[in-house]
């Protein structure tokens, strides 16, 4: 039984709720700050980098695997090839923002419209093809993208085999006081030690800037995609995923919502690439391989398929997992040969094979059931519930109309 | 027409190569309804146990290749038992999910062990050219990889169509529930053709490889698969002469193709695959000789 109770709609509940949300907020803004130099954790005489360029890399993977979420985690369609959609955006966004002078945010007006296009036209086939199948033609979309954009018709605008760099970077407003707000962390006695000393570097200030609004991005992300899969297009996408036939005889139009999820899933797919190109200000064809894609399959599972919070995990495993394996020289009893290739990439094979049999919902389902051992939010019974029809069945009824919290408990 | 012929020429090797590929993928498919998508790294990791056999151990190439297979073969078994087996065929995704995994990391153990380097694999055929046609020349490569694929086809049919194993294995493959209802153990059965599948991808890979202009790396399978898994859809998912045709089809394609339509340039022959699939799965799902899938509702 869980130590506390909350009933949705009550103040305590949303006190829980506001107080959780800003906790993240302020611990989101802490580490920033925190790492905007290049932070190292040292380790077995290893050190690994978190700074900023990092965090805002596996930001952009987030949305990748975001977007992967709803077609394969929502609609259950085996479509594989996110980094052909994560690669296009990102072209998209080099083109418009270095040859076309355009400012970044407005890329979006851009490459949402195009993802979702070639989505929804990707999608198209893909109702016909189904499951394994699927999952082929979408790998080999994936396996193709490279060869794609280095297409000779396409030189000039991505810059063929040689990759595409973008000078104009992100620059923090003067308006924000962040050397303000650095000097006044740094002033904290005991803790002021870990922010640094001194004024920020404009470097810095822009890293902290492109944080704030790759983190911003993401929430919107986050919210619109946590508004869909909850009202009635992502019920109806979620019968699609559970069974196919029963969703068609239940008046769901199958050609029109797998469509729309496609397009939706490709849509935030480009804007992940947005967020790559203008976290590292460059796109080259070999970041987005058939290897990319299956990379982002293992971050869908690591964090949890068919879970929102999921993509968070699994965008910051897929790119630590590669940058610390390839940073790491030595480690007690590992032979040095072990760790020079690409032990990354086998560290995540192994990961994906381990947790498809050991933890199948991904690391979200496991600390969903730790979750539910503290806090577990009773929902409100739906109107005209009164006890006395389902007094009987009063526990199962519980267990079936709350969230996750409540099945893991059971 | 000379060129024409040359092109069909070179088209044969790399179609029967692919054919063996779709061949091991099919093997798997008839027994678990699986895609693996594993195939090629595993035809790849066997291709270079094969290598170490023949240049390390001093053993001959042939007698090399069929202790590779051999060894993939109890390989292939022990992936079934341990990873395939425990879950419920019908539930694609953690399936996909384990064979995308044992790319990974088949793939990566690759390159720790052997590293990324090229490598050339030791002559299996004889070298040369058998038939000379102005501009078209059927090197001896051809003609053996041919011969090769002939003998593995014959060989298979032998023994799916006469020995108890492949009886059984057809039984499995056309009703799993009536099989094991009629006595027939299932698992081993569907080992048995993970075994059979698993070497049937380290000879195509050493096949493969063994061409003059190839050579072996551990990145060397992941584009075959594409060809090799097109090839399969093709012939049909369920068809063993259905892959070695769509095999070829797909070698034919993409070496005309190519030549002949100038804006193909060399590097979109993969994304032509990738067209030629989409379009075979629209309009005829089952391939050119696979059976059309029966839903009962």
């Amino acid at each position: 039984m869980a130590r506390f109770n909350l009933v949705e709609g009550t103040s305590r509940y949303r006190a829980y709720k506001w107080g959780a949300w800003s906790l993240w907020i302020v611990a989101l803004l802490l580490f920033a700050f925190a790492v905007a130099d290049t932070a190292q954790l040292t380790f077995f005489d290893n050190s690994y980098n978190i700074g900023l360029p990092r965090i805002n890399k596996s930001i952009s993977f987030m949305i990748a695997i975001l977007g992967l979420q709803v077609i394969v985690g929502y609609t259950g369609q085996l479509a594989l090839g996110q980094s052909f959609f994560f690669g296009t955006g990102a072209y998209v966004a080099a083109y418009l923002v270095q040859d076309q002078h355009w400012p970044w945010l407005a890329t979006l007006l851009v490459v949402i419209p195009v993802c979702f296009g070639i989505g929804a036209l990707f999608g198209i086939p893909a109702l016909r093809i189904k499951g394994l199948y699927l999952a082929l033609v979408t790998l080999g979309l994936a396996a193709v993208f490279p060869a794609v954009v280095q297409l000779d018709v396409l030189d000039e605008y991505t810059g063929g085999a040689a990759g595409k760099s973008v000078d104009s970077d992100l620059i923090a407003p003067s308006w924000l006081p962040l050397d303000g707000i650095a000097n006044f962390l740094q002033s904290i006695p005991f803790f002021g030690q870990y922010f640094g000393d001194g004024d920020l570097t404009s470097k810095e200030a822009n890293r902290i800037w492109q944080y704030m609004l790759f983190v911003t991005l993401a929430f919107v992300c986050f919210w619109l995609l946590g508004n869909l899969v909850k009202s009635r297009p992502g019920r109806a996408i979620r019968a699609i995923r559970d069974n196919e036939t029963s969703a068609a005889v239940s008046g769901i139009q199958l050609a029109r919502y797998k469509t729309i999820s496609f397009g939706i899933s490709s849509a935030i797919g480009g804007v992940g690439g947005i967020v790559y190109v203008a976290a590292l200000g460059f796109a080259s064809p070999g970041d987005f391989t058939q290897l990319l894609a299956i990379l982002f399959i293992v971050g869908l599972v690591v964090g949890g398929v068919g879970t929102l919070p999921g993509a968070v995990i699994g965008g910051l495993a897929i790119t630590f997992i590669a940058e610390w394996s390839s940073s790491t020289a030595e480690f007690p009893g590992v032979p040095e040969r072990w760790l020079q290739g690409p032990t990354g990439t086998l560290i995540m094979g192994v990961l994906l094979i381990i947790l498809t049999f050991f933890l199948p919902g991904g690391i979200v389902s496991g600390a969903r059931r730790l979750k539910a051992k503290v806090v577990r939010v009773v929902p409100i019974p739906p109107k005209g519930f009164t006890p006395a029809d389902s007094a009987a069945v009063q526990a199962p009824t519980l267990a079936t109309v709350g969230d996750n919290d409540l099945e893991s408990q059971n | 027409m000379e060129l024409f012929i040359a092109r069909l020429f070179d088209g044969l090797s790399n179609g029967a190569t692919y054919g063996l590929i779709a061949l091991a993928l099919v093997i798997i498919y008839k027994a678990t309804t699986l895609i693996n998508f594993a195939q090629g790294e595993m035809a790849m990791f066997g291709a270079f146990v094969v290598l170490v056999l023949a240049t390390e151990r001093g053993l001959p190439i042939w007698v090399a290749v069929f202790v590779g297979m051999l060894l993939s073969a109890v390989a292939g078994a022990i992936i079934e038992r341990t990873l395939i087996r425990p879950f419920d065929p019908s539930d694609h995704l953690p399936l996909v999910i384990i064979t995308l995994g044992l790319f990974l990391a088949i793939g990566s153990l690759a390159g720790i062990i052997w590293r990324f380097d090229p490598r050339q694999f030791p002559r299996m055929f004889p070298s040369g050219n058998a038939l000379t046609f102005g501009l078209a020349t059927l090197s001896w490569y051809t003609i053996c990889v041919v011969l090769t694929v002939v003998v593995v086809v014959g060989l298979l049919t032998l023994l799916l169509n006469k020995t108890k194993i492949g009886l059984a294995f057809r039984a499995v493959s056309s009703n799993l529930e009536s099989s094991e209802l009629s006595g027939i153990r299932v698992g081993p059965t569907l080992q048995f053709g993970w075994a059979l599948a698993a070497a049937v991808g380290t000879l195509g890979a050493s096949i493969y490889v063994a061409d003059p202009v190839h050579q072996l790396e551990p990145t060397v399978m992941a584009r075959v698969l594409i060809f090799a898994a097109t090839a399969a859809a093709i012939g049909g998912l369920d068809s063993l002469g259905g892959a070695i045709i769509g095999g070829m089809i797909i070698g034919m394609v993409q070496s005309i193709l190519v030549q002949y339509v100038p804006f193909i340039p060399n590097e979109m022959s993969l994304a032509t695959a990738v067209v030629v699939l989409v379009l075979v799965l629209l309009y005829r799902p089952s391939g050119l000789f696979g059976t059309p899938p029966v839903e009962r509702v």
